[in-house]
């Protein structure tokens, strides 16, 4: 029994020394690095970013992943059902009813709330 | 098999309804809304009651209604109504948005609701989600209050790391013995050192959910952040919901004999009991005492659990009970003396008993019934939870638990005495609204009558646990 983590043990150790091998390595072996204005930024790719990047992001990008969100998770429970829509018959037709309307509620309470309208 | 769901059924659709009212009817509408929800949650309630199944499994195996689950789905159901009704005037201060208050109440007790009678444990993991995100809504619903939205915050993070730990301990379960179901889990179990951790997981997950010690971190701050009536409900509801899925949990599928979580939980209890104690000594807001008062009483529940007999299990139960009524009793007050005065500090209940003697009446006997002064309920309570203890060898836990009931009655007795003794700048107490006075009185009333009656929810609770016990 205790043999079979001996493999997770083993695979723990290996998972610690391989980063710690080839950093190592890299350290002794590199040439002298002396830090430089283009070496301290963060990508060396792509174009220079403009202005500050702590910006304040509006919290309507928020509320509508929120709402995105529910109706996301309603297309994944509906697509199954529609596939199979002939052989459940009207017991899941009943169920998907109420789990739309429930659904709905919420849509009504998040336009309610302004959720939908950008300010 | 859908009439014996007709309890969850109808209070998931009052919780659809009254979310709808609050759509077609903004900011008005809220006395309606508060009778439809006190009449929904009575009629649940007889309906809980009139169920009485011995016990039935639905859905192979993931939901079971059976004298356990009734038991405690009443409770819930009783809770929620002594909250709503007691705090009929000061839903006031949730400027405009008081309907979807109850809403988020009903759709709490209902993820209660599911988590007594879960058989499996994702069923029970939803449930408990379905109650903790209603409650992080509740506990920031004063949004002009900084403290509010603070606590609300903070339970959402630390509320979504228990989860996390707890579904964690889930996910080993899976994993060791291929089902989720509890009753099928108990029969797979192999020796395993990560089925140790897997258990040791899934209690620190729970030992999050009910405030022991060492996971009790977020209790003091968001019960003192939250609104009173929302902090009653957190600190008596939840605290059962999450000890009633946990005593399912341990003791109908992790009955190990090579590991011994009892003495871990034995440990957990007794220092959850002395320092939720120690803490209480010095607090000077009544909702800071009664969190760290609500913290040792979660160690005294978790004495029951360490028993796992008929003394300790009947114990959890009628404790769970008996400090629904008590401390719902404390809290009602407190309400009161916060419409009054708008603050929560010890000294504000100064000269209580000249000035409300009622109020003054029911605060003492539910602080009394607290700290398991006879003839009230609480000792009754503490009685079979620590014989149960005895029972099953933990002397020492017993004594632990003896010892500090004794320090509690200090800062029990100490309210008691500013509100005999102190001083006060008022002559008089604003009228108590009808419902509380309802509410106080059943608080009053029950915490007595079980003292001295114990009977009838002692055959009650012995009959839930029955199914335990083999």
């Amino acid at each position: 029994m205790l043999t079979d983590y001996a493999t997770i043990g083993l695979f723990f150790l290996l998972a610690i020394s391989f980063p710690l091998a080839a950093l190592g390595l890299a350290a002794l072996v590199r040439p002298r690095s002396y830090f430089n204005r283009e070496k301290m930024m963060p990508y060396e790719c792509g174009v220079d970013t403009k202005g500050k990047t702590w910006v304040r992001f509006k919290v309507n990008y928020f509320l509508y992943a929120l709402v995105f969100l529910a109706f996301e998770v309603e297309t994944i429970f509906l697509f199954p059902w529609a596939v199979k829509f002939n052989c459940l018959g009207l017991f899941a037709f009943i169920e998907m009813i109420i789990f739309l309307i429930i659904l709905l509620v919420g849509l009504l309470y998040a336009w309610k709330e302004g959720a939908l309208e950008w300010y | 098999m859908l009439s014996l769901l007709l309890p969850e059924i109808i209070t998931a659709s009052l919780g659809v309804l009254v979310i709808l009212l609050a759509v077609i009817l903004p900011g008005k509408g809220e006395k309606t809304v508060q009778t439809l929800t006190v009449a929904g949650l009575v009629a649940v309630l007889f309906l809980a009651v009139k169920i009485g199944v011995d016990k039935e499994v639905l859905f192979n195996g993931i939901y079971i209604i059976d004298a356990y689950a009734g038991f405690f789905k009443i409770l819930f159901l009783t809770g929620a109504i002594l909250v709503i009704l007691s705090s009929a005037n000061y839903v006031k201060n949730f400027s405009g948005r008081i309907s979807e208050f109850y809403g988020f109440m009903l759709f709490a007790v209902l993820g209660m609701m599911i988590m007594a009678g879960a058989g499996d444990l994702l069923t029970l993991y939803i449930a408990l989600e379905l109650m903790t995100i209603s409650f992080y809504i509740l506990v920031a619903y004063v949004l002009n209050r900084e403290t509010s939205k603070e606590a609300g915050l903070k339970y959402l993070i630390l509320g979504a790391l228990s989860s996390g730990i707890l579904l964690f301990g889930i996910s080993l379960v899976y994993a060791l013995t291929g089902t989720t179901v509890l009753s099928e889990i108990g029969s797979r179990l192999t020796l395993e050192p990560a089925l140790i951790s897997a258990v040791i997981l899934i209690l620190a997950g729970f030992g999050f959910k009910i405030a022991l010690i060492p996971f009790h971190m977020w209790t003091p701050d968001i019960y003192e952040g939250a609104p009173i009536n929302v902090t009653a409900f957190l600190a008596v509801a939840s605290k059962a919901a999450g000890l009633a899925a946990m005593v399912r949990v341990f003791i109908s599928s992790f009955q190990l004999g090579f590991f011994d979580w009892q003495l871990i939980l034995a440990l957990l209890a007794a220092l959850t009991m002395i320092i939720g104690n120690l803490v209480a000594l010095v607090q000077s807001n009544i909702k800071r005492l009664l969190a760290y008062s609500s913290i040792a009483q979660a160690g005294y529940l978790a004495v029951g659990l360490v028993a796992a007999n008929e003394y300790g299990l009947k114990g959890i139960l009628f404790y769970s009970m008996v400090y629904v009524f008590a401390n719902l009793g404390a809290f009602a007050v407190a309400v009161q003396v916060e419409n009054d005065t708008g603050s929560n500090e010890i000294k504000d209940f100064g000269e209580l008993g000249k000035r409300s003697p009622f109020l003054a009446a029911v605060m003492t006997v539910c602080l009394l019934s607290l700290a398991g002064i006879p003839p009230l309920a609480g000792f009754v309570g503490k009685f079979y939870l620590f014989s149960g203890a005895v029972e099953a060898g933990y002397v020492w836990l017993a004594f632990i638990g003896l010892l500090m009931s004794m320090i509690s009655v200090y800062y029990y007795l100490n309210v008691v005495k500013v509100m005999y003794i102190g001083k006060s700048p008022k002559e008089t107490f604003p009228a108590i609204e009808p419902s509380a006075r309802l509410a106080l009185w059943i608080c009053l009333l029950l915490t007595v009558f079980l003292g001295i009656y114990p009977y009838p929810l002692t055959l009650w609770t012995g009959n839930a646990v029955k199914l335990f016990l083999g």
